[in-house]
This record gives structure tokens, sequence and C-alpha cells, in this order.
């Protein structure tokens, strides 16, 4: 009995208070959000069971400080030219193979794939949740936070649970598992490594993964890889954030 | 009198040109009942399709938008535009409210995008009377020939119904567990487990891709209120009023202040973009037909119609242009004896009007038969309950079996108007008959 209440009462002193983790979660939004302009070359690999597997491969270009998102793909032919832009809190869908334009919501599924728009987006994990604490667990070699991110009310999210895996020291995301309404598991994501890249315009470094790796755990046997190369954080023409730069690249 | 009973007599005296004839016209007329039948037969798939799985006689549905960019295809208040319904619709059979969605089906070894029905057992009049239980080998290899499960089941939460094919597609058996994964109308993923209870025998394309649920369940999907759904079906007691009601109900909700879309002939899930579109908040109604909510497969009772009239023209043109050549070689073989009749005093009006009397006769007589052969025929196929052996061609005739719908308007139609073909062929040759001057046709010889 003793031990137990030891173990709880240690727990709850290494416990951070709320104020802390939330302060984690601007710590990993912040560390990824590039005040100026953000792009990358991005190879999407979609596997699913009993499917041949297909290999995207994209250009994402960002500007944080006006949420606008713009995915271009580029590989394989027959996606060559299709792309989502986000503006003004609206993400748009092109397909040149029809030339027109779709209103999509914030959730969707970039491609088809396990990958969502948040995965490509700026972090705004701080803003759209409310974290608490469920405990210190070993991952592998790590020592993770575990965190429990409840949704805010009104926040347009597409999992209104997630579980946040923290490695302690470097705040670096290793794992996050993403849950449905009805509490079901739906996908788990880890994070392997982290790489960083020195900003100008921010006058500090951003952080960016390697690679994510996305486990569907509805159907099980599907994983989505993505992979994040050429990041570079050069200021960008304004003209790509629009509907006219995205239909031009298709012709 | 005097003129039919003599183009009866040269009809029976030329018998064996009169059967030749008559036979090319009444298979021509067979051909033509046979192919309007079994394009009625679409049409009558299409509308018990239609009626049982997406839509009533006349649809009041309608659209909400929390916020100006997304719209949720559901209604509030049903119990309200229900009795509003119930109050003020003309020749009313009775009206259901049915919940529904759209959301990803997975089982243990598939997925599939699906729409998702809400049905509640205690509202449904025609829709148990209208579905049969698919024998177990129609999706399980190996299965039981015997059906298998009870969709009365669905009265159970946590249960669904699923056609054949999607069933075995799915890779699932009655009892098997099925998690269906959608998002809430505020945009957050949510999922069921649900139990399969029955599979049903497909339906032709619309059951494709129908899923059919417990109604609470979907509200839960959806995490709506108990007062929400997804449409009000109105059922009439004559489905040919729909248009009318529609126009009727919609200025009833126009005059109790409700807001209400304009008539858009689309089914509702063509309708996202549009109302996504626009820029205002709160709840919109929208008033369709049947017709309407299954507009994107219409083309093919149109398309079979238009194939069936290409053909018949065709092949009637062909036996127009042998009508005409035969009445003209007739009237050739004739020609002494049109001269003497000339010349013993009948007008050239009346010998016109006698080779238009044998052609109609001969048409009418060719058709009346060929309709009755052809009518046979098709109510024999129909009843031989003939199976659709290819999937891609079941969802073209929207039915597993063969469907062939004898209506005596068709017979009617195509009497009459293969008659007046007859008749319009043999104008040509009945002219130059008329115009024969008895002198020159007494001294023809052949």
């Amino acid at each position: 009995m003793l031990l137990f209440f030891s173990l709880l009462l240690g727990q709850a002193l290494a416990a951070p208070t709320p104020e802390e983790m939330v302060g984690t979660l601007q710590t990993i939004d912040d560390r990824q959000t590039n005040n100026g302009d953000y792009t990358s070359l991005v190879f999407i690999e979609q596997k699913e069971s009993g499917k041949a597997d297909l290999v995207y491969q994209a250009v994402v270009y960002r500007r944080d400080a006006d949420d606008k998102l713009v995915i271009l793909f580029v590989k394989p032919q027959a996606e060559a030219g299709k792309g989502y832009l986000r503006i003004d809190d609206n993400l748009f869908f092109y397909d040149p193979t029809v030339g027109k334009w779709e209103r999509r919501t914030e959730r969707e599924r970039i491609g088809g794939t396990g990958s969502n728009r948040q995965d490509f987006d700026e972090s705004r994990l701080a803003i759209e949740y409310t974290p608490t604490f469920v405990g210190e667990e070993k991952l592998g070699n790590y020592t993770a936070q575990h965190l429990k991110l409840a949704a805010k009310a009104g926040e347009d999210v597409a999992y209104p649970v997630v579980e946040l895996w923290v490695d302690a020291p470097t705040k670096n995301i290793l794992k996050r598992q993403d849950f449905a309404l009805s509490g079901k598991l739906m996908r788990t994501t880890y994070y392997p490594q982290w790489l960083k890249k020195y900003s100008e315009s921010k006058g500090a470094e951003i952080y960016f993964p390697k690679e994510i790796r996305i486990y569907d755990e509805v159907q099980k046997g599907n994983q989505t890889t993505v992979v994040i190369q050429e990041v570079d954080l050069k200021t960008l023409d304004p003209s790509i954030f629009t509907k006219a730069w995205l239909e031009s690249k298709s012709r | 009198m005097l003129t039919i009973q003599l183009a009866l007599r040269n009809l029976m005296q030329a018998r064996r040109r009169t059967a030749l004839l008559a036979t090319a016209i009444g298979l021509v007329t067979v051909l033509l009942v046979g192919m309007l039948s079994w394009a009625h037969g679409i049409e009558d798939s299409l509308v018990r399709e239609a009626t049982t799985l997406s839509a009533g006689h006349v649809v009041l549905a309608g659209f909400t938008k929390t916020n100006p960019k997304e719209a949720a295809p559901i209604v509030s208040d049903k119990e309200t535009l229900k009795k509003i319904v119930q109050e003020n619709t003309p020749g009313l059979d009775y009206v259901i409210d049915r919940r529904r969605g759209w959301g990803k089906v997975v089982s243990d070894t598939e997925s599939l995008q699906s729409g998702l029905t809400g049905i509640d057992i205690a509202q449904e009049k025609r829709f148990f009377d209208s579905i049969q239980l698919a024998p177990e080998s129609d999706y399980v290899e190996g299965g039981s020939a015997d059906p298998v499960g009870d969709p009365m089941e669905i009265a159970n939460r946590h249960t669904c119904i699923v056609y054949a094919a999607q069933a075995k597609k799915l890779g699932v058996k009655v009892g098997d567990v099925l998690t269906i994964q959608t998002e809430t109308a505020g945009g957050q993923t949510n999922t069921i487990d649900i139990t399969l209870v029955a599979v049903l025998k497909d339906m032709g394309l619309l059951s494709s891709f129908a899923l059919l649920m417990n109604y609470d369940d979907l509200n839960e999907l959806y995490a709506l209120g108990p007062d929400t759904t997804g449409a009000i079906w109105i059922y009439l007691k004559d489905i040919d009023k729909a248009d009318e009601t529609l126009g009727h109900l919609r200025q009833v909700f126009l005059d109790k202040g409700y807001q209400v879309m304009d008539h858009d002939p689309k089914p509702f899930w063509m309708k996202f973009d549009t109302v996504s579109g626009e820029d205002w908040v709160g709840q919109k109604l929208d008033l369709t037909v049947w017709r309407d909510e299954v507009s994107f497969i219409t083309w093919v009772v149109t398309a079979f119609n238009a194939v069936t009239w290409f053909l018949v023209v065709i092949l009637v043109a062909i036996v127009a242009v042998g009508i005409m050549n035969t009445m003209w070689n007739s009237v050739r073989e004739r020609t002494a004896e049109i001269g003497t009749m000339r010349a013993i005093g009948m007008r050239r009006r009346r010998v016109v009007m006698l080779i238009l009397a044998e052609a109609i006769l001969l048409g009418l007589g060719a058709t009346t038969t060929g309709a009755l052969v052809g009518a046979g025929l098709a109510a024999a196929i129909d009843a031989a309950q003939i199976k659709v052996p290819i999937e891609a061609v079941q969802a073209i005739l929207l039915s597993d079996k063969l469907h062939l719908a004898v209506e005596p308007s068709t017979l009617v139609q195509a009497i009459f108007f293969l008659t007046l073909f007859t008749a319009l062929a043999a104008i040509w040759p009945a002219v130059r008959a008329g115009r024969l001057r008895p002198i020159t046709a007494i001294q023809h010889v052949e």
C-alpha cells in the first residue's frame, strides 16, 4: 500500500502542470512554424493490403503567417498537376483532367492516402487541443511524456482525441495516435527522426520530421509513409498561393 | 364497305405475297413490342428501386450549415415538418423519414464507400415487402443455397443490412461485424461497429452502394439530436401527381416562413458543392421528386428507349420499302384489272382507296397479330425470371433479372404506328394506280 501511494505521489510530482503541458504544445507548434515561407519535396508511399503500392511525389509550399498552403503533385504522370490550395480557411482541390476546382474539408485525406492536410501544414496543437497528462513512458530508448489531447469546442479537427508521446528532453513528437469520437483508435503515426534548419526570417531553427509513418488502425495492413526532403525556407512568390498559379502548372 | 370487301378479296387472292408481307410487318411489331416492354421493365425497375432505396414519390430534405463553408444534408424539427406534410398533401398515402449519410464500410479484409440509410422498421410500410433475402451462396463461396439472417433484426441497435454484391466484395456473411467510418456534422471522425443481420438480393445500380442500418445508430454516428433526420419521404396514392405535389408543398412551406431552395433536379449528394459555396448559415429545405434523386441513372431508360426507336425506325424503313415495292408489283400485276374497274365506272379516288385499304387491312392484321405474339413472348420471358449473369449488365438494367413489362398502351401504340406506316408506304403505288388511264390499263399486257 505504501509502495502504491509512493508511486502515485511520484507520478503526481513528475506530472507537468496544465500550463507546462500547453507550453509543451506551444513549443512543438512554434518550432515547426516558420515566420516566412517554407518549401519541401515530399514523397508519399501508400501501401494497401491486396493492392499495388502507390508512390506520389509532391511539392509543399507554405506561408504560415497567412495560413496559406499549396500541395502540388508532380509524379506519377497521371497525378501531375493535381493540387490543393488553402486560402482564407478554405481548402480547394484542383484536378487538371477535368479543369475544375472543388472545395474540400480541412480533414481531407491527401490524394486519397492515409495522410491528412495537417501532416503537411503548420502544427496548431496548442490552438486546437487541450492537453492532459497520462504519464511518463519509455518508448524504445526514449523517455516520453504521454499526453492526451481533447479537441477544443469549435475547432475544425479530424480527430477529437489525440494521444501524443513527446520526447521529454527535445520536445520532439515520437508517436501520435488519433481517435474517433467513438473512442476507436483510427491511426498511429511515428516520427522516427526530426531535422532542423535555420530560418533567416524567423531568426531561429525550424523543426520538421524527416519521415512520417502512418498506420491505419481500422484497416489493418494499410500504411502511408511520408518522406520530407529538400526543405527550403526562402521567400516565395505570392502568386504561388493562387488558383491561377496551380492551374498554370498543368498547362 | 365494298372497298373493304374488295381489298380483303384481293389480299386473299395473293396469299403468298400477303403472307410474306404480313410476316415481315408482324416480326417488326413483335420486336417493337418486345423492346418497348423491356424499356418499360427497366423503367419499372427504376421506379421500384428508386422509391425503395433512394426516395419517396416526393422528398422533403434540405441542408443545415453551421458555418458558411460546410453543409450537412440534415433537417431538424422533423416531427413539425412531417405534420405539415400530412396536413397539406392532397392524395397522400403515407410519410416516412430516413436518416442518410455517406461513409467508409470496413470489414476484416476490405473496405468500400457506401451510402448509409437509417431505417426505422415501425415507419416502413413497403420496404420489407419489396426486398428479398439473398441465398448465402450469392456472396459466400460454398455458402448455403438458402437465405440466412433476418432483416427485421435491424430494429436492434448496432445492426446493418447490405446487398449481396457488397457482402461479396467485403467478404462478409451474416453475423460478421463491420466498422462504419464517417465524419460528424461538426467534421470529426467517428465510427460505429455494427453486426450484419441480413444480406439482400441485389436490386441494380443503387443497391450496389446502399447500406441500411438502425435508425438511431446513424444519428449516433453523426452525433445528431433525435429530432433531426436526413429526408422525409412522401408517398402518394398516384405517383404521377409527384410534380404537382412538389409545387404545392413548396408553396406551403414558403407560406409558413421556411427557407426553401430553388428546385434543382439532382440528388442531394450532387448539391454539396453548390450549397457549400453559398454564403448562408441555418437550414434550407429542398423539395425533389423521386426522378430527381435518381437523375444520374435515368439516362439508362432514355438511352434504351432511343436505341429501341432507332432500331425500329430502321426496320420499319426497310419494311416500308418492301411494302411499297410489293404494292407497286401488285398494282402492275393488276393493271388490266384496274383498267377494267375504271372502265366500268370506278372513280380514281376509289382505286386509290382500294389499294390503301389493302395496305391498312394488311398492316392492321399483321401488327395486331405481331403485338399479341410480342406481348405473349414478353410476358413469358418476364415470368421465366431469367437471371442476368453479368454484374455490369445488371447495373444498366437496374435488375438482376430480365424484367419486361407489357402495357396495353404499348400494344395500341405499336399497332397504330406500324399500321400507319404501312398505309403511308402504300400511298405512292395507290396514287400511281389511280392515275392509270382505263384504255392504257386494259391494253396492258404483262
